[in-house]
């Protein structure tokens, strides 16, 4: 197994060259609509209850994390609420597609309910949701897992109930057990389609508790927003938007992250480390291969 | 830009789904009476969930006796629609820039990504702060939420055409409007489709939210008055109707679908053809009888 | 294999030679999927344990169908087939089966793949690890067995197969259209490979293709399918010695064959 790289030395230095000018584009025209922004702000021609320019937005952003620190309490809250009700409704999607997938009947009778679900926006409830929850942590919670459990349940049950022909005929001819069917075949050719799942039900998780915030809440960064918001503290708002949108990014990053490394024989770029791992197993396990 | 093209919607097996009716109905009744009669008996709190009848009931009240649903309905649509309309145009139009130019899409990939991983509906208290209750607000976050379904799946469906393909057009010299529209666009329409309907429910998500958030007229308005007001039953019916709604909201989306993209059901490809051939009728026929005589 | 070879009460002609050690037998085998689509009608035939059978006809004949039912993942509607004078039922452990396609586990290595007949019928040993090295190594896959199947070429992928197929233990192969999808040359080297790893065992191949020159090339026997509704037409000898090399198919007594072959399906064109 050779692995050294093709490509001759200069055009490696070439492509880092090529990277390093377009990164230096980009923040190049970042900092010139900031720039333009700020001026455009500094010289009184934005109204700052409208849109305040960088540095309101920077202070307020400096305030909510090192001054009163009040962001993280709300920062925190939130993303507790928004990561126990995203492994609820993925556990309850999950366990209910897998049923699905082995009981005809089961999914026969859920099909039209599950139509409902899938047309019905599950921020829809929310104001039920409080009102059987209250205004606590337990109706965003609630509401999280309502409108993050469809997508797993969605994925899982296709996945699962799509059959590959040749890939049964090769199990069946083999003697496979169904538990084996399962386990070393259709499971794992449901895999990558269960984690496209999960990240849709992350964003839908997070998106269902800050609008439960939005409608009734004592913490978290969807009511911190609305409070600024209707002080008309536009600049503490984008900076608590700001904030909410690195929340998005982290649990956005750790999901791909996840799909990444999970989903590996999908990633040509994957391939070639984890077959050397399995190599080096083998030879660790078993010793090495005869010549 | 790695979003997500796929589509979440659950297409139940429709032949089967019908032929079972009776027996979903049977059970349906069995369910709505269990939760009657818990609800009679005491052991669910009436208040809080109120019994079938009562909703059904409020049902009828809202859209015919009261008929104050409609106002409500008619406002959402609006806003909606509005919001839809916005929002996949500037999608759209943003996708097919950065399909065609690859600088574009340079520069505007960084803040597509910020975008993606905002929750967009969590704009909302901005957005009304800055246009009020009214229907500015409500569309402008039904645009916002919505437009990153069509921009993807645009873009992505434009980008998918296989370098033979577009060397087959190149080389019977076809411009580059050409391949655009007679390559790249019917490429990418089952894509576009899908981010349409993704789009629909954005939307239809995002002028709810901000009605929840602040607003005088809609159905989020009017089922946030019940509940604070405890009519629960009346929120209830109103929770059907908004489910009702999207079900019709969807139901025609997919139509139109299943029409334009006609080259993915089998059915209507062959009525397509059928049509087709009858138009060369006249051609074919000659060229038959032509080759028949030798 | 005697002269029993009837297709709906007409006898097929095919030279005896009354012997024993019957493998797989079948009588006026049928498959319909439905009222209309009847894919196989009353095949009968008898196939000797070492055989080498290439089964040749029209696309939609039936031979995958067959091949199916031999294996005992289908149900057949009338007749009988026999694996050692067992009615097949269900899929047995002594008949391996390779497809058109690869079917490979696309999270699993090369040697895991071909491990997976090992691990569903028991505990993995240091044994069937051992087996399943030399036959990727027999295949020509040295220095792939820990890559995964999508850094293998289409050819390189239909070797894995192969060599899983090897670490079956299967004794009856039944091969459709194993080498199909692939180019000209790589189709014509692995077809040779096969041929030397079955060629004076006890290993008895059932083999579909399109190919007639291939077919003939393989075989000692081939035999002809006519369009649907899918029946026997004939079963073909092939004379040639063992080993064969490439060059046999310029002789005159290999055309005569094929053009006999292709007499047969082209009457029923
Ligand atoms: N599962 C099935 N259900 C219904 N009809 C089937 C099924 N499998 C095969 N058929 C039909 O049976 C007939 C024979 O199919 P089969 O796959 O055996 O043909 P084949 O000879 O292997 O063709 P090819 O050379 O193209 O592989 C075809 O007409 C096909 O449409
Ligand atoms: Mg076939």
């Amino acid at each position: 197994m050779t692995t050294t790289s093709l490509e001759p030395e200069n055009t490696v230095n070439k492509r880092y060259v090529k990277a390093l000018r377009s990164s230096v584009k980009h923040i190049v025209t970042f900092a010139l609509i900031i720039g333009l922004w700020e001026i455009l702000g500094q010289n009184g021609q934005l109204n700052k209850y409208i849109l305040p320019w960088p540095s309101l937005i920077w202070a307020q952003l400096v305030d909510l994390f090192f001054i009163s620190g009040i962001i993280y309490y709300h920062f925190y809250t939130t993303l507790a609420e928004a990561t126990i009700g995203f492994f609820i409704g993925i556990t309850i999607g999950i366990s209910l597609a897998v049923s699905a997938a082995f009981s005809p009947v089961f999914r026969r009778y859920i099909a039209p309910y599950a139509v409902i679900f899938s047309v019905t926006p599950g921020i829809a409830v929310t104001p039920m949701i409080i009102a059987w929850f209250g205004f606590g942590w337990s109706s965003k919670i609630a509401l999280a897992a309502l409108v993050c459990f469809f997508p797993p349940f969605v994925n899982t049950l296709t996945a699962l109930t799509r059959t590959d022909e040749d890939g049964s005929d090769l199990f069946r001819s083999m003697g496979a057990s169904k538990r084996d069917y399962f386990w070393k075949l259709q499971f794992p050719n449901a895999i990558p389609m269960i984690v496209a799942g999960l990240k849709l039900a992350l964003t839908g998780a997070l998106l269902g508790t800050i609008v439960a915030e939005f409608v009734s809440a004592t913490a978290g960064v969807g009511i911190l927003m609305q409070r600024f918001a209707f002080k008309l503290q536009i600049d503490g708002s984008f900076a608590t938007l700001l904030t909410m949108s690195a929340m998005g990014l982290m649990l956005f990053t750790i999901m791909e992250i996840l799909d990444y490394r999970v989903v590996f024989w999908k990633r040509d770029s994957r391939l070639l480390s984890v077959s050397r791992k399995r190599a080096a197993k083998w030879r660790r396990d078993h010793g090495n291969i005869p010549m | 830009m790695t979003a997500e093209t796929s589509e979440v919607t659950y297409v139940p097996d429709r032949e089967n789904t019908w032929r079972f009716v009776p027996k979903h109905f049977a059970i349906f009744l069995v369910l709505m009476s269990v939760w009657e009669l818990a609800n009679r008996m005491g052991l669910a709190d009436p208040l809080m969930f109120p019994r079938p009848t009562r909703i059904a009931e409020g049902m009828l009240q809202i859209f015919f006796l009261k008929a104050t649903v409609w106002e409500h309905l008619a406002a959402t649509f609006a806003k909606a629609m509005g919001g839809f309309i916005i929002g996949t145009a500037i999608g759209m139009g943003l996708a097919i820039g950065a399909a065609l130019h690859t600088g574009f899409r340079d520069y505007l990939k960084p803040y597509i990504i910020l975008v993606e991983a905002m929750p967009r509906i969590a704009v909302g208290p901005i957005f009304v702060g800055w246009l009020g209750f009214g229907y500015g607000s409500a569309i402008a976050l039904a645009a916002l939420v919505c437009f990153f379904g069509p921009f993807v799946n645009t873009m992505t469906g434009l980008m998918q055409i296989d370098e033979e393909s577009e060397e087959l057009f190149r080389s019977c010299r076809a411009s580059k409007k050409q391949i655009f529209f007679k390559l790249m666009v019917p490429n990418a329409m089952p894509l576009i489709s899908a981010g349409l309907k993704l789009a629909a429910a954005g939307a239809f998500a995002g002028a709810l939210v901000a009605e929840f958030i602040q607003a005088d007229v809609g159905l989020g308005v009017m089922m946030r008055r019940y509940v604070i007001t405890l009519n629960m039953d009346y929120a209830f019916s109103t929770l059907l109707s908004i489910t009702v709604f999207a079900f019709v909201l969807f139901r025609s989306i997919e139509i139109m679908n299943y029409r334009i993209i006609y080259w993915h059901s089998e059915e209507l490809m062959q009525r397509k053809s059928k049509r087709r051939a009858s138009e060369f009728a006249g051609i074919i026929n000659k060229q038959v009888s032509g080759t028949g005589g030798q | 294999m005697s002269d029993s070879l009837q297709e709906a009460g007409e006898a097929v002609s095919k030279p005896s030679a009354t012997n024993s050690d019957v493998v797989i037998e079948a009588n006026a085998l049928t498959k319909a999927f439905s009222e209309e689509v009847v894919a196989l009608q009353g095949a009968s035939f008898k196939i000797n344990e070492g055989d080498f059978i290439s089964l040749v006809g029209p696309s939609g004949c039936g031979k995958s169908t067959l091949l199916r039912l031999v294996a005992g993942l289908i149900e057949k509607t009338s007749g009988s087939v026999k694996v050692r004078e067992n009615e097949v039922t269900e899929p047995r452990t002594d008949i391996g089966m390779m497809f058109q396609k690869p079917v490979l586990l696309e999270w699993r290595t090369a040697v895991e793949n071909v491990l997976l007949p090992s691990e569903l019928t028991g505990k993995i040993t240091d044994e069937d690890r051992s087996r399943a090295i030399q036959a990727l190594h027999l295949v020509g896959l040295k220095d792939f067995e820990f890559h995964f199947p999508r850094q293998l070429s289409g050819g390189m992928q239909q070797r894995v197969a192969l060599a899983r197929l090897l670490q079956t233990g299967a004794d009856i192969l039944l091969l459709d259209e194993p080498f199909g999808a692939l180019d000209e040359f790589t189709r014509e080297r692995l077809n040779i490979e096969l041929m030397n790893i079955v060629d004076g065992t006890a290993t008895t191949s059932l083999f579909v293709t399109h190919n007639i020159a291939e077919a003939i090339f393989l075989a000692d026997e081939v035999m002809v399918m006519t369009p649907r509704p899918g029946k026997l037409a004939r079963i073909v000898e092939v004379p040639f010695e063992r080993p064969r090399s490439l060059e046999l198919q310029l002789t005159p007594e290999f055309n005569k064959i094929e053009s006999e072959v292709r007499n047969i399906l082209g009457s029923y064109v």
